[in-house]
């Protein structure tokens, strides 16, 4: 009995051992392209939604205030901020990138991450044309930013309300996060 | 084993999601677009090929105790390669498919055709079973993606054809589609969950209704055969 358990899991072991050691290599084999994509989508959101020649640099801000902002990032440019914000969507969470001009107005928006329903809340970070007319929206709001159901003029995604109310409440609060900076 | 007979198994008779009813979460979740359909038939098959094979030269050491295990293990093996050769590779295909890669883990497609035929059947077999089954699989996928997208915004091949500059093929996903009516006019709701279930059922339906007729021709056939027998004796 006890030789049979011994067996099995020497036979469960090296299976998982051999497995682990192919995972181990595919992993090495992409993980630097993987970071790269990962760096280059970001950067190019950054340049989406506020352009600037001369890169971008990390300030600090009230991270107790504002649980969801992740990084805040001075054009050095001197024409606004870009902030980076993590918060739960439909699906799971999602990290956008939000443009914040001096002027305390939305410069535009770009999701880097997202697990939302492909066909619906996707459609929010894709290059199709819903997706670029609903970012499009966002540009020069302010933080009373709102659904068009709650009295703003944010036209929600057909079929996710939720993507889209909370792609404006991240909207809201990174241009409140930059208000707060003085 | 007859590879035609296997060929039509995967396809029609025995198809995974139609006639076996497994898998059908992803099925009903990522049929919005052709692109999504056809990437996502062609990881599973490719998954359930490599798993097939790997399950089907195992079988012989294989302990049956924990068989499952062991399958679970190459299974999320075979996935998570996948899906890292995606992100590598095809990044938009992976950022259109989100979440249902890795969860082809538990796609029972995979899983199920480990149980029922690569344990019992030679790595060559197996083989094919994983290419038959993928494929009758993809083709299921592809049917109802032009279907929910033609209903649901009056388009094809969304992801996959672009023709605002010319004809020509997207493989990255950004492809707009041909818009064969204007969107307002679709209906919305197939394009939600709600028409997945809609298309899927419709689908299965048709196909019970087409495989009863079959058997039902074949029974009557047998029946006359036997009857034009027996008259020739009476005579």
């Amino acid at each position: 009995m006890n030789n049979k358990i011994v067996k099995l899991s020497m036979v469960l072991f090296v299976i998982c051992a051999i497995t682990a050691g192919i995972l181990g290599i595919v992993n090495a084999l992409t993980w630097e392209r993987i970071d790269q994509i990962t760096h280059q989508k970001e950067y190019e959101a950054y340049a989406a939604v506020l352009g600037s020649e001369s890169g971008y640099t990390q300030v600090e801000f009230d991270k107790a205030a504002f649980p969801t902002v992740d990084s805040v990032n001075q054009s050095n440019d001197g024409n606004g901020y870009v902030v980076t914000s993590t918060f739960s969507g439909a699906q799971g969470n999602i990290t956008m990138a939000c443009g914040v001009g001096t002027d305390l107005k939305c410069t535009g928006i770009s999701i880097i991450e997202h697990s939302e329903t492909s066909g619906l809340g996707a459609v929010a970070a894709s290059t199709s044309s819903a997706g670029e007319a609903f970012r499009a929206q966002f540009v020069g709001q302010d933080e009373g930013i709102a659904l068009s159901k709650a009295g703003g003029s944010i036209d929600a995604l057909a079929g996710a309300t939720i993507t889209s109310n909370a792609v404006t409440n991240a909207t809201a609060t990174s241009i409140k996060c930059i208000a707060s900076l003085g | 084993m007859n590879r035609k007979q296997q060929f039509k198994e995967g396809l029609i008779t025995n198809n995974p999601v139609l006639v076996q009813q497994i898998g059908m979460c992803a099925t009903m979740a990522i049929t919005t677009t052709l692109f999504n359909g056809i990437g996502m038939g062609l990881s599973v098959l490719i998954i359930l090929t490599c798993c097939n094979v790997v399950v089907a030269a195992l079988r012989k050491i294989i302990p049956d105790e924990i068989r499952l295990a062991i399958f679970v293990v190459v299974i999320a093996g075979f996935v998570t390669i996948v899906d890292l050769l995606l992100q590598a590779f095809i990044p938009a295909l992976s950022a259109a498919l989100g979440v249902f890669i890795p969860l082809i883990v538990v796609n029972c497609i995979i899983i199920g055709r480990a149980e029922a035929f690569c344990q019992k059947n030679t790595v060559k077999d197996s083989f094919f079973d994983g290419i038959f089954q993928g494929l009758g699989y993809t083709c299921v996928l592809i049917i109802m993606c032009v279907f929910r997208e033609f209903v649901g915004s009056g388009r094809f091949g969304g992801g996959l054809i672009d023709v605002a500059n010319g004809f020509r093929f997207t493989l990255d996903g950004t492809g707009g589609g041909i818009q064969i009516f204007p969107e307002e006019f679709g209906a919305a709701i197939m394009n939600l969950p709600f028409g997945g279930f809609l298309t899927l059922g419709l689908l299965i339906g048709l196909m019970q209704y087409a495989l009863k007729r079959s058997e039902k021709k074949k029974k009557a056939a047998e029946h006359a055969a036997k009857e034009a027998a027996l008259k020739e004796v009476e005579e």
